[in-house]
């Protein structure tokens, strides 16, 4: 079964930087891992240790329980498709494979099955050079595959490919890892590093959150997000007789926007209220918090600048406030006190 | 390291930059050897009608810029470390071969045969150039050189016969006298590029600091000690040419043969390890 495990995974660039502190975690096969981070959080840095690029300053970061530099032929053990990856853009597509597999001792018909995976055997005899952003990113997943890894990881995959390009990824990453191999009944290990947390939602399964090099969270992306909060919004002709039977209930109720929303409460818990005061309902959403927010809460960042309430210079952004929302719960700040400061 | 190897040899055929560098030795070869031919007043006497035979080093002369050749050995063992950094190659290299000394030690080896290689075209190339030159030679008393000297055609046909054989065999001497030398010294060139390129990492950096090193450090040190010039890369060079202690060639001392070999693969070594342990251990970022 192939593991990854970091214990006290320490990089220091300079005297000054500190790119990852004491950084702990364990990648878990059959499922997709999601290393989430805003810019500078050391994803890159970590991932490019793991490999071996980067020697770390203190700790270490194993990969069946060897360092990658002592993995016997590491092309058989561990994928990468990495975005400071290098081409000689004079190269053809197939001689860059085809490179890796000598390096490997792997055959030559191999390289033609993984450019027919990524499409691009009619483009295999073409120089490097003039591919586009998303043929380079397919190549370098093409290479990452060469060996029949049990671990697959990608920094920022999705960069660079087109809508069925992201949807073809997800669709093979999510089957890579849970494919079944000889050494594995469990699956594959693949971690993906993203900073598009719409797009990781829909492909990861776990998900390890970085912030400032350390970690932030760890788990199940469905846990993590159960633990977070929930609110119902109903928009009523009633509105006034609603919070009153919300007081009563002891859930907590707010107007706003026309709605009536109720934070922390579910639609089962205002579905029989409703019914039970005769409260006529021209409307009900809940909504869970979604990764970017939970992600916010988690490195307590702000909410991507163009949502920000302070002001821009001698600009005010667009969105100002929960006052033009459309969804109380979603990015922008609900507490009014923030949008002034 | 079998993998290893095989996979640097398509690493060099695989891009054009090697095929430039192998052209430019012998556009350089020719043009500059053609040239220094029939450079009027040069150092070792004029024209090919006016060179008697057998009177003035005139191959030898004309071969020694063959010797060129060591500083494209230079520069394309330059060119195969330092290319890895220039295009970031080295991320999927290290990747399938992450101990950096075995890469290292792999570009040496393939390194070293792409240089003999290098040297095998110059010495072809420099054997077209002297058959050139024995025809040019031979033929240059009907073409312009008997007339001025008052001989009739009669005069220059009897005379060719005897010349084709004596000039094939000056310039045959000549060749071989630097042949191994040559061969031999663009291929140890090439690792000392390789070695450079492993210590300096950056391909214009490295390409220039050699150059420079060759042409000009290395001959202000030589004009003013002989004594340290002579165990500086270029001397040890030109040590392993015969021709180089046998003919008018004013090289100063120099080391015996195998010693200016060993000087240089020294050299070469020497700044692999040092590349090895320090810049190329860097973070690849």
């Amino acid at each position: 079964m192939p593991t990854i495990e970091a214990r006290g995974l320490t990089k220091r660039f300079g005297k000054h930087v500190l790119a990852v502190d004491n950084l702990d975690f364990d990648a878990i096969p059959g499922g997709v891992t999601g290393f989430l981070g805003p810019n500078g959080a050391g994803k890159t840095t970590t991932l490019r240790m793991l490999l071996g690029l980067v020697t770390p300053s203190s700790g270490s970061v194993l990969v069946d329980g060897h360092r990658y530099r002592d993995l016997s032929n590491p092309t058989t053990r561990v994928g990468a498709v990495l975005e400071a990856s290098g081409f000689h853009p004079a190269r053809t597509a197939r001689n860059h494979l085809r490179l890796t597999a000598l390096m490997a001792g792997i055959p030559f018909n191999r390289v033609e099955e993984c450019l027919d995976l990524v499409g691009l055997s009619e483009a295999g005899n073409r120089k490097v050079g003039g591919f586009s952003m998303g043929m380079r990113q397919r190549l370098e997943l093409a290479r990452a595959l060469l060996g029949k890894p049990d671990i697959l990881v990608l920094d920022e995959p999705a960069n660079g490919l087109d809508p069925q390009g992201i949807a073809w990824l997800r669709d093979f990453l999510r089957f890579y890892a849970s494919e079944k191999t000889t050494a594995s009944e469990k699956g594959r290990i693949v971690i993906v590093s993203s900073h598009l947390l719409s797009e990781a939602q829909l492909i990861v399964d776990d998900v390890i959150v970085l912030t400032a090099g350390r970690l932030a969270a760890q788990g199940r992306l469905a846990d993590l997000l159960a633990g977070t909060s929930r609110s119902v919004r109903v928009r009523t002709p009633d509105a006034a007789r609603l919070l009153q039977a919300l007081r009563a209930a002891n859930l907590p109720a707010a107007e706003r926007d026309g709605y009536v929303v109720s934070e922390g409460a579910t639609p089962e818990q205002l579905g029989p209220l409703m019914v039970e005061n005769r409260i006529e309902v021209h409307e009900m959403a809940s909504s869970t918090e979604s990764l970017e927010s939970l992600f916010f809460s988690l490195t307590g960042g702000e909410p991507s600048p163009g949502q920000a309430a302070a002001p821009v210079g001698d600009y005010r952004p667009f969105v100002e406030g929960p006052t033009f929302s459309p969804d109380p719960s979603s990015v922008a700040p609900s507490d009014p006190d923030r949008a002034q400061s | 390291m079998i993998r290893l190897l095989r996979a640097e040899v398509r690493k060099l055929w695989t891009i054009w930059s090697t095929y430039v560098v192998f052209g430019i030795v012998v556009v350089i070869d020719l043009a500059f050897g053609f040239a220094l031919a029939f450079a009027p007043g040069g150092r070792h006497g004029g024209t090919a009608g006016i060179v008697p035979h057998g009177s003035q080093p005139w191959f030898t002369n004309v071969f020694s810029v063959l010797d060129n050749s060591r500083l494209l050995g230079l520069v394309l063992g330059a060119l195969i470390i330092t290319g890895e950094y220039r295009h970031k190659t080295v991320t999927p290299t290290l990747l399938a071969e992450p101990r950096r000394g075995r890469v290292v030690t792999a570009k040496l080896g393939v390194g070293f045969g792409a240089g003999l290689l290098l040297g095998v075209l110059t010495m072809v190339a420099g054997l077209v150039l002297g058959l050139i030159l024995v025809l040019v030679r031979v033929h240059s008393c009907v073409w312009f050189g008997g007339v001025s000297q008052g001989m009739s055609h009669a005069m220059c046909s009897a005379r060719q016969g005897i010349y084709y054989s004596a000039n094939f065999h000056e310039m045959w001497h000549d060749w071989s006298q630097i042949a191994p030398g040559v061969i031999l010294g663009t291929g140890l060139f090439a690792i000392y590029g390789i070695g450079l390129g492993a210590l300096l990492k950056n391909q214009i950096v490295a390409i220039v600091v050699g150059l420079i090193f060759t042409l000009v450090v290395e001959t202000i040190v030589t004009a003013i000690w002989p004594v340290i010039g002579e165990y500086l890369p270029g001397q040890a060079a030109t040590a392993l040419e015969d021709a180089a202690r046998t003919t008018f060639r004013d090289n100063g001392p120099l080391l015996p043969w195998w010693g200016g070999a060993l000087m240089l693969l020294g050299y070469a070594l020497a700044l692999s390890l040092v590349g090895t342990l320090t810049t190329l251990r860097s973070d690849i970022t």
